[in-house]
């Protein structure tokens, strides 16, 4: 159950590992969380709920920028899952998170609460991928389509295409919203998404998020240090005059290790950390997640916002076993990032 | 020789520190050595007001009681948990939301209701207003707009424009301007105190951040030097820190300090030790007298107190006034510009910045910089994620000096 006091840990758990995450969207969405929660959403496993039960994912889809400064108009996310329903023919029965990162974690919530339904204790990535497609429920054979998507100024489309050409078809449409949109997509049986979902993690983020919890708690599948160190240097791809910070993508950044083998961690970024060197070798890359956070703050440190002289803390949060699969490589792997290792 | 001023409490603006300052250098701390009284000023505090071409002041605006605010958002509807004031207190004001205002790629989202605008403003019963439109940093047409009608509506009203904060999030950039024009009427209270006080000077006053703004500035945008005091003191430790060197530290210390903690930040008392060590070193006292408890007297409606004083709510822990002084004096006229544009390739934004620089270094030349001074500090480029067609978010800062 989330309710109003186990919110809070929710949101805080939510942060722990997510990288980008806009402060004003992400608190908007625990302030509009916490005024529709009402008596509190149910937490179920999936393969609790009656099989055949329809089960629908929610996420932000675009900027959340945009969202911080658009703001919803509130019933966004009953829309969108209303929309899918006329579409199947059939009612939801439950709620599921595409992925877990800050806003996107709460939205999930205020759709299961505005609508009184469940939530599905698990998501679709156990990290955060960028695109709609690159999920493992994809990877379990279900499609992103029909996705039904709704902006802020009551814009409502339906889209039925090949999942392959989801994003391609929604970032525009996005656009022409004002920067976001709220989707609900993969509609599957409670049996299939069972099959398919990375399980327990609503629940790991209500552990980790009390206060005092270890933050490896919100790492269902292993979590490791891979050095501790201060940042060096940050050098970006395109440069635009010397007296700028221009931190365009692919990015570098080097981190030079305290202490243990003193080594030179070179960390290759897009938009997220997707490879990381250690003096010269490869030590870590997407699919799983290596993250930035500060030994200071303890707060993750986004890509465009690491400098030189910031002492961090590189982590290595290992991914739900159907993304280490050939096709889990193919979908979320260097590769997808453009890196052609 | 520019003088440093810590005033202890605005809510009775209370002096607890004069500090006179040249080329960076503390020449003396003219208040904690003798009473001083603005109408009859001792024969050394006399000399300091007729060699200073300038006076810096470090306040913070947290104790100051803020003016209920009539907040204008422009935008769209939403849940009423994200409204305008929505978890302020009590008394904070009123506030509505009408149509209009943009996206962040700049399409128009409504028409602006400008029969609602004048309504609201007409009948609120207020004189500081505060105005939001949805996609302001990019396109602030429709806050100018409401601005125009509030001014036509409510003579002598009070307006701060969100997109003059620039800050990205509009529930933020709207707290940032309610919150500016709550403190709109005392810190022209307190300007008009500072300049009673230091008659014939230019006053400037210390930013949150770095840098100073000149009073005329502060008096429109108070909110940029809510924790003065607090920054001037962060700065004023550190350069005192760096200036002399410190006494032998106590032993507690020493573990702290090789663990890379630094000198400057002991213990709250410790800190203040020192600097009253130092301060008094600098002007010839003993220790002792310099370490006096704090002891107000109010004079023209501007008190004063003598010794290292007190913040006066005591709540956050004591303020090192001389510290706060000199650390505002350090300190030379800063602004910022903050903005969301939209530009097509390296040309564009280069045009872009171009007129963000010119904007900043006339803000800055507001804020009090000798126009020839003024400079770019620093510019910064962030594209925004997930948004393609070349968003940005530019942040130029600007700093010169005082005159």
């Amino acid at each position: 159950m989330i309710d109003e006091t186990s919110l809070g840990r929710f949101a805080a758990g939510s942060r722990l590992f997510a990288t980008g995450a806009a402060e004003a969207s992400f608190e908007l969405a625990v302030d509009w969380a916490r005024s529709v929660i009402g008596g509190g959403v149910p937490v179920v496993q999936a393969d609790e709920l009656e099989p055949r039960t329809l089960c629908v994912a929610i996420t932000l889809v675009g900027s959340s920028t945009a969202l911080g400064e658009q703001l919803p108009a509130g019933d966004e996310p009953a829309r969108a899952v209303r929309a899918l329903e006329r579409r199947l023919g059939a009612r939801a029965g439950a709620v599921v998170a595409l992925n877990l990162a800050a806003e996107n974690a709460l939205l999930p919530v205020i759709a299961a609460a505005s609508l009184g339904l469940p939530l599905v204790d698990a998501d679709g990535t156990g990290r955060v991928f960028p695109l709609v497609e690159q999920t493992t429920y994809t990877l379990g054979g279900i499609s992103s389509t029909p996705l039904a998507l709704v902006g802020p100024s009551g814009e409502l489309v339906l889209l039925e295409t090949a999942p392959d050409r989801v994003e391609e078809l929604v970032r525009p449409v996005v656009l022409s919203f004002g920067g976001w949109g709220m989707a609900a997509c993969y509609p599957t049986s409670a049996e299939r998404l069972a099959e398919s979902c990375v399980p327990g993690t609503v629940r790991r983020l209500l552990e980790a998020g009390a206060p005092g919890a270890p933050r490896a708690l919100a790492a269902p599948y292993g979590l490791r240090t891979l050095c501790v160190g201060r940042i060096a240097g940050v050098e970006g791809s395109t440069g635009h005059g010397a007296d700028l910070a221009l931190p365009s993508l692919p990015s570098s950044i080097v981190v030079e290790e305290y202490g243990g083998l003193e080594r030179l961690v070179r960390l290759e970024a897009h938009n997220e950390v997707v490879l990381a060197l250690a003096d010269g070798a490869p030590v870590a890359m997407a699919p799983d997640q290596i993250c930035m956070i500060s030994t200071t703050t303890g707060v993750v440190v986004d890509v465009d916002k690491a400098e030189p002289g910031m002492d961090v803390e590189i982590l290595v949060l290992n991914a739900a076993p159907a993304w280490h699969t050939a096709r889990g490589r193919l979908l979320g792997g260097l590769r997808a990032f453009g890196v052609p290792l | 020789m520019i003088l440093g001023v810590a005033l202890a409490q605005p809510a009775t603006t209370t002096v607890s520190a004069v500090v006179a300052v040249r080329d960076g250098a503390l020449l003396g701390v003219v208040s904690g050595a003798e009473p001083w009284e603005a109408r009859a000023p001792s024969p050394g505090m006399a000399d300091y007001l007729r060699r200073a071409r300038a006076v810096c002041v470090a306040v913070d605006l947290d104790t100051v009681r803020p003016a209920p605010v009539a907040a204008i958002r422009v935008a769209g509807s939403c849940p009423p948990a994200l409204r305008p004031l929505a978890g302020w207190p009590k008394g904070s004001g009123l506030a509505t939301i009408v149509r209009g205002g943009h996206t962040l790629t700049g399409r128009q989202l409504a028409r602006l209701d400008t029969a609602a605008v004048r309504r609201f403003a007409a009948g609120a019963g207020l004189t500081d207003f505060a105005v939001t439109a949805s996609g302001s940093p990019v396109l602030a047409d429709h806050e100018l707009a409401v601005a125009e009608i509030i001014a036509a509506e409510v003579p002598g009203a009070r307006i701060t424009l969100s997109y003059e904060f620039g800050r990205a999030g509009l529930r933020e950039r709207e707290d940032d301007a309610i919150m500016n024009a709550a403190l709109g009427p005392e810190a022209g209270r307190v300007a008009d105190e500072v300049a009673r006080a230091f008659p014939g000077l230019p006053l400037f006053f210390a930013r949150s951040g770095d840098g100073l703004v000149a009073s005329h500035y502060f008096r429109r945008y108070p909110l940029v030097c809510y924790a003065g005091a607090t920054a001037s003191e962060a700065r004023g430790l550190a350069a005192m820190a760096s200036l002399v060197p410190l006494p032998a530290p106590p032993e507690a210390d020493t573990a702290e300090r090789s663990q890379g903690a630094g000198p400057l930040r002991g213990p709250a008392e410790d800190a203040a030790a020192r600097v009253q060590g130092l301060v008094a070193d600098a002007v010839g006292w003993s220790r002792q007298e310099a370490g006096i408890a704090a002891e107000e007297r109010p004079l023209d409606g501007l008190g004063f107190a003598r010794g290292a004083a007190r913040r006066g709510d005591g709540a956050r822990g004591e303020l090192v006034a001389p510290a706060a002084a000199f650390g505002a004096a350090l300190a030379g006229p800063t602004a910022e510009v903050e903005r969301i544009v939209q530009a097509r390739g390296r040309a564009e934004l280069d045009r872009v910045l171009d007129s963000a620089r010119d904007e900043a270094l006339a803000r800055v030349v507001s804020a009090g910089a000798a126009p020839g001074s003024a400079r770019i500090a620093s510019t910064t480029v962030n594209p925004l994620s997930y948004l393609p067609d070349g968003l940005y978010r530019l942040r130029v800062t600007a700093e010169g000096a005082t005159p």
